[in-house]
């Protein structure tokens, strides 16, 4: 019995001794491992945009020899890809603007979300998500599947209520982010007015927010004047910077959702090369090289980091 | 007779035209654009005293680098709106102290002023430090946030 219990300490000892050469061992390594270092360096930027022509129609083919890329200043005509992109579904999230502002023109936008529901028969279900904002924070309507959403389910307007946009606009574009398919057109169509009463965020953290995500901002503006109003200036910029389009409310929804359609169908990715390892913001812009009627939609810019890892 | 030989001197005073039009002609290709402060007018004291200058108004306009074999120009538009295409190779001649691109498509001449000249060869020079400058300071940020993330990094295993 002593014989057994004595083998048995002799053998826990063993796999304690055996144990601890392994814990040094590793540990030995991690000391060692601070003094590598893994670069990796960016050398490739990729550019999803969209054209149409003067009459605003989405062209279906474009060549390479159309256009350059500014990058910084930097004209670049020579590109290491050119294709279509290979989109194979759309993630769409329709924010509505519920706050007092636009008390009157309301059910005039409830009925066009509707509408713009109904007529994204080409989307698939899951892919669609509502979220309204009023007060002091945005509300998800619904998320994911929100096709059959009656208009009993939408939001109330109250009298007095702020309009935090650009909150909002941050919000959504999380939701959107969350999605991560990599082969999914993400899509923000906004009804808003422009005007923000509220928010925390800038509209430059809106924008940004957009832009990082690779969000395209179509929006549907519901202000009664829209060529004169400021937030239709607002409007605009967060189309234009994040490659999606502006529409005033008399348009109707059914052009919203071709132009989403066909930008969706029509959309080319362009790489090329860094062109200056400039760190910060590098602006991006599309040109026409010969037919200056064409107009190129693609996202502002990227962040190009000191540390490319971050 | 006298009507022919009109003809044959008319002719040939045309021709040299066109042929003294193309060798005025020049092709370069713009490299960079920008948008950027529009340049004041050329008479300041006349403009400010017809009240046509509009130099400090804020106004931006298309600056472009033209790069030719020789010279490098920086010229500027005169409204915001004044874009030319950014194909490959660019024609262009000089008129007036302005530099005039024909539009493919356009029948007209875009005309733009010439803010600054350089030569090719230093233009290069200068790209080249500017490059070389933009990629230290790049390499500079990397090792300072690596020598920032190695303590975390170390308190991190332990």
């Amino acid at each position: 019995m002593a014989r057994i219990a004595r083998t048995r300490l002799h053998g826990l000892i063993l796999a304690v001794s055996v144990l601890r050469v392994l814990v040094s061992a590793a540990s030995a390594q991690t000391d060692v491992a601070p003094d590598l270092k893994f670069r990796s360096d960016v050398t490739e930027v990729r550019l999803t945009f969209s054209t149409t022509d003067i009459h605003n129609h989405v062209l279906a083919t474009v060549q390479p020899a159309d256009f350059a890329v500014v990058d910084q200043d930097r004209v670049i005509h020579n590109f290491k890809n050119f294709s279509r992109t290979e989109y194979t579904r759309l993630d769409i999230a329709i924010l509505i603007d519920a706050s007092n502002s636009l008390t009157p023109q309301f059910r005039q936008e409830m009925a066009q979300v509707v509408e713009l529901l109904a007529q994204t028969r080409g989307v698939p279900d899951d892919s669609v998500s509502v979220v309204s904002f009023q007060d002091l924070k945005p509300a998800v309507v619904c998320e994911g599947n929100c096709r059959t959403l009656a208009e009993s389910q939408f939001p109330v307007v109250r009298s007095g209520g702020l309009t935090p946009l650009y909150d909002s606009i941050v919000f959504t574009s999380r939701i959107l982010a969350g999605h991560t398919d990599l082969h999914a057109r993400k899509v923000l169509i906004l009804f808003s007015d422009g005007m923000d009463t509220i928010s925390q965020k800038s509209f430059t953290d809106a924008l940004d927010s957009a832009v990082d995500h690779d969000i395209a901002v179509y929006s549907i503006d519901t202000s009664k004047k829209p060529h004169t109003s400021q937030g239709t200036s607002i409007l605009r910029s967060l189309c234009v910077n994040t490659g999606g389009r502006y529409f005033s409310m008399e348009m109707g929804t059914e052009q919203v959702v071709d132009a989403v359609l066909k930008d969706f169908h029509a959309t080319y990715t362009v790489a090329y090369k860094l062109p200056t390892q400039a760190m910060g913001f590098h602006q991006v812009q599309i040109f026409p090289t010969h037919d200056l009627s064409l107009q190129f939609h693609c996202r502002r810019g990227y962040y190009y980091p000191a540390n490319p890892e971050n | 007779m006298k009507r022919l030989l009109l003809l044959v001197v008319s002719l040939c005073a045309l021709s040299a035209l066109l042929a003294a039009e193309n060798r005025s002609r020049e092709q370069g290709t713009i490299v960079r654009m920008r948008m950027a402060d529009c340049v004041a007018a050329q008479h300041p004291f006349m403009n400010a005293l017809s009240g046509s200058n509009r130099g400090p108004s804020g106004d931006v306009c298309p600056e472009y680098v033209l790069v030719t074999d020789k010279v490098v120009y920086v010229i500027v538009g005169k409204t915001s709106d004044q874009l030319v295409p950014l194909a490959e190779t660019t024609r262009f001649h000089f008129q007036n102290n302005e530099v005039l691109i024909r539009l493919d498509d356009a029948r007209r001449e875009s005309r733009f002023h010439v803010k600054e000249m350089v030569l090719r060869q230093t233009w290069d020079r200068n790209q080249q430090i500017e490059e070389a400058q933009a990629a230290a300071a790049h390499h500079r940020a990397d090792e300072s946030s690596l020598a920032d993330a190695q303590p975390e990094l170390r308190a991190a295993r332990r």
